[in-house]
């Protein structure tokens, strides 16, 4: 086995283009995003887990006088066709043919990356190797022999560390000049087995004449490999319609030779080059510690103890989100109702605005968007520790330790990763289904993944722990999310025994090393994804406050809001939810509204509910403005009072009852803790909400899937609601 | 209630419901600021 001067199709390239095109590629886990982002500033989305990248993603940046594009191609092992990630990576490199390849490697895994680097280099593109997590590799005590790397497979080979920021020039400067010369850094190629090669040159002269215009598209050799594999997909790509007998004519003694089909048997000869490289290359101390990831992982992974552990996590992570920000939520919600309403009333009466306007800007925009807005501490502390946990390294267990539990569901680990990415938002959960190969575990998962407690419902629980579950706050909050797995794993079961029949595929998982993601990280991702949240509530949150307060008001002068139009679309619904404790105008109402956006059940309720407040007294702009700062100097006070109390010290929103807002004095008297609990579980449950539902349709190409979970999400909250409330009366809890 | 007031509350009403529209139907329910699919095509 040995390495020649590739195939030139340098020529199947432009030379000069304006713009470098730089494709970022390399496995799962090995850094790609984080490399992009330090290298172009971006904020492209890192987790310490693989599947992060599903799509791929462009960043722009200029160097040294060029425009250079890089191109974040999904995670991948090969170019097999087998995964979404590889068809995705594969169709960009052959279609696109971007001038350069940075081919990201794990320094600490070099022998499995190096497979995906022997198939890129058979593509005839400049590759350059950015030999990524160095400085793990140097820690555990490798020597790697770049310069013997890069004569073995005629490319540049950089060390970098993406984290630190380390190494990127250089590699840019490779990039760049691999780009600007590609006949110069043309790499190698693996030479296989005679065999192999002299069927690859029969197929190849086939190729060459009866389908030579395909010699612009793609490298021949590559293709005749893939001819030789009987890779479909790609014959389909490339509108080759090849008779089988010729195919069989060139490959028939290796099959036979080899007892193994040609993929399998030309997989082999990779794996054995890039093992024989490695051993080349790459020098491991003779005594090998435990590492500190198989330590934890001895104890994370235990069969018994992997999803107690998993579920004190989550525990900690709830409890600490809801402690943390709790006091920034009431300073906004307090700031809101108080000194801003005041003001926003007192700047329309200046401009002799119409009375109703004034009303709307303070009962409806003030008293929806800004409740809604009160809730943004939450979300972002809660999207903090979610991201701290997936960039740790944690969040691949979790997949791995809940694999079990998603098998007794017709599904496998990898299902768990949308469902991870949906206790966020839903949305990108359902996109992320395309990493499952299965069509059938998409819509599973798909149909299931609205079960998990995304952020939009954190208001609604918030609201209700804080006006009736402050002491016991934190379990309340976390038996939710609990709820909504518990509830995903039994409809698995019932779905895998009636609409999605057959056998769970198996499933092997990479587990990262664990590593402490870098704050810079933390706060990007916790802003990405709680940005979300602000962008919704300026734009459709705000316009249905704006449509709720006319509904709430409309037809004009009505008297009370009970005759509004939205009163007496609520009353019409209420006696369906009278057996579930909540047969009231009030809430029926707020839950149709909440059909648009779950946080807009508690935006609703603060309109309905905002004459209920008590008149407030009159005071100056200037006293309003000192009022917001002294109440979130409190805050902060509180804030980290309260992180200390997660920990053992008592909790400050235990002891304050006075803090309870205007919405939750209301609350106190319309519910009892266990009405309040069964309306928690029934908002968990109910109908995705609006945006889910066209992402379904977009994702499936259909309304069926979205019909489905619309009508077993209906059923299902209304069963499990009447369970806990005609239990619960039963039993004598929480009347 | 006037005329001018039921023009306001026609333009504020006709806002929203636009603003309804283009944010939940004309994007496509793609999920707003998120990295999923719907910033395939923004440059960062």
């Amino acid at each position: 086995m040995s390495l020649e001067l590739g195939v030139k199709s340098s020529e199947l390239r432009e030379t000069k283009r304006k713009t470098i095109t730089v494709a970022v590629a390399g496995n799962p886990n090995s850094g790609k995003s984080t490399l992009i982002n330090a290298i172009a500033g971006s904020r492209l989305y890192v987790g310490n887990w693989p599947g992060v990248t599903v799509e791929k993603k462009s960043a722009m940046f200029e160097y040294e006088g060029s425009k250079i594009k890089l191109v974040d191609l999904p995670g991948t092992y090969s170019l097999s066709p087998y995964t979404q990630e590889e068809i995705i990576a594969r169709d960009y490199l052959i279609t696109e043919k971007p001038d350069v390849i940075i081919n990201v490697v794990d320094a600490t895994n070099i022998e499995r990356n190096l497979y995906l680097t022997i198939q890129m280099l058979e593509l005839g593109i400049p590759v350059v190797i950015a030999l990524n997590i160095y400085d793990e590799a140097e820690q555990k005590g490798y020597r790697i022999n770049t310069k013997a790397m890069e004569e073995m497979l005629g490319i540049t080979v950089i060390p970098t560390v993406a984290t630190k920021k380390s190494g990127l020039n250089d590699l840019l400067k490779a990039a760049t000049e691999a780009a600007a010369n590609p006949s110069r850094y043309a790499p190698k190629q693996l030479h296989y087995s005679e065999d192999i090669e002299s069927a690859a040159t029969f197929i190849q002269t086939h190729l060459n004449e009866h389908h030579s215009s395909l010699q612009k598209r793609y490298p021949m050799r590559w293709l005749a490999f893939k001819v030789m594999e009987g890779d479909s997909h790609m014959m389909k790509e490339a509108g080759l319609d090849i008779d089988i007998s010729l195919i069989e004519q060139a490959t028939k003694h290796l099959t036979r030779a080899h007892g193994d089909d040609i993929e399998s048997i030309m997989a082999d000869e990779r794996y054995a080059f890039a093992a024989g490289l490695t051993r080349e290359m790459v020098k491991r101390p003779e005594i090998r510690k435990m590492e500190l990831t198989e330590k934890i992982d001895k104890v994370v992974l235990n069969r018994f103890l992997g999803i107690p552990i998993f579920l004190a996590a989550m525990w900690l992570v709830f409890k600490l989100t809801f402690d943390l920000s709790q006091p920034f939520g009431d300073w906004i919600d307090g700031a809101t109702a108080g000194p801003l309403s005041r003001l926003a009333a007192k700047a329309i009466t200046a401009v002799n605005g119409p009375l109703w306007v004034a009303s709307l800007a303070t009962e409806g925009v003030l008293a929806g968007v800004g409740f809604v807005l009160a809730f943004v501490p939450v979300i972002f502390a809660m999207m903090f520790f979610i991201t701290f946990l997936e960039g740790s390294g944690y969040m691949a267990r979790a997949a791995f330790v809940m694999d079990r539990a998603m098998h007794s569901m017709g599904l496998h680990g990898k299902s768990f990763i949308p469902m991870l990415l949906g206790f966020g938002c839903n949305v990108p959960g359902i996109y992320a289904t395309r990493t499952l190969e299965n069509p059938r575990d998409k819509a599973l998962t798909a149909l299931l993944l609205p079960l998990m407690s995304c952020g939009a419902r954190l208001p609604v629980y918030v609201v209700f722990i804080g006006a009736f579950f402050t002491t016991h706050a934190g379990t309340v909050l976390w038996s939710m999310y609990v709820m909504g797995i518990a509830l995903a794993i039994l409809m698995g079961v019932i779905f895998k025994r009636t609409l999605f029949r057959g056998e769970s595929p198996m499933f092997i998982m990479e587990l990262p090393p664990y590593r402490m993601p870098s704050l810079r990280n933390l706060l990007i991702h916790t802003w990405e994804k709680g940005k979300h949240f602000l962008i919704k509530a300026g734009t459709y949150i705000f316009a249905v406050s704006i449509i709720v307060w006319f509904l709430l008001n409309l037809p004009w002068g009505v008297e009370s809001k009970k005759d509004s139009y939205l009163g007496k679309t609520g009353q019409v619904i209420a006696p369906v939810l009278e057996p579930i404790g909540f047969g009231n105008w009030e809430a029926a109402s707020a839950l149709v509204t909440g059909l648009i956006a779950k946080e807009i059940v508690v935006g609703t309720m603060a309109e309905i509910y905002a004459v209920e407040q008590e008149e407030q007294e009159e005071t100056t702009v200037s006293e309003d403005i000192r009022e917001i700062g002294a109440s979130f100097t409190a805050a902060v006070g509180d804030s980290i009072r309260n992180v200390f109390a997660t920990f053992g010290v008592t909790s400050i929103s235990a002891e304050e009852d006075d803090s309870v807002s205007g919405l939750r004095t209301v609350i106190q008297k319309a519910f009892t803790p266990l009405t309040a609990y069964a309306f928690m579980a029934f908002v968990l449950l109910y109908m995705p909400c609006v945006v889910v539902a066209i992402a379904m349709k977009h994702e499936f190409g259909t309304w069926k899937w979205f019909g489905v979970a619309f009508g077993y999400q209906m059923v299902l909250a209304w069963v499990v609601a009447l369970t806990i409330y005609q239990g619960g009366k039963l039993l004598g809890i929480g009347i | 209630m006037g005329i001018a007031d039921v023009l306001i509350m026609i333009l504020i009403i006709g806002g929203a419901v636009y603003m309804l529209y283009r944010s939940l139907w004309k994007k496509k329910g793609h999920c707003q600021g998120c990295d999923s699919v719907a910033c395939e095509k923004k440059q960062l």
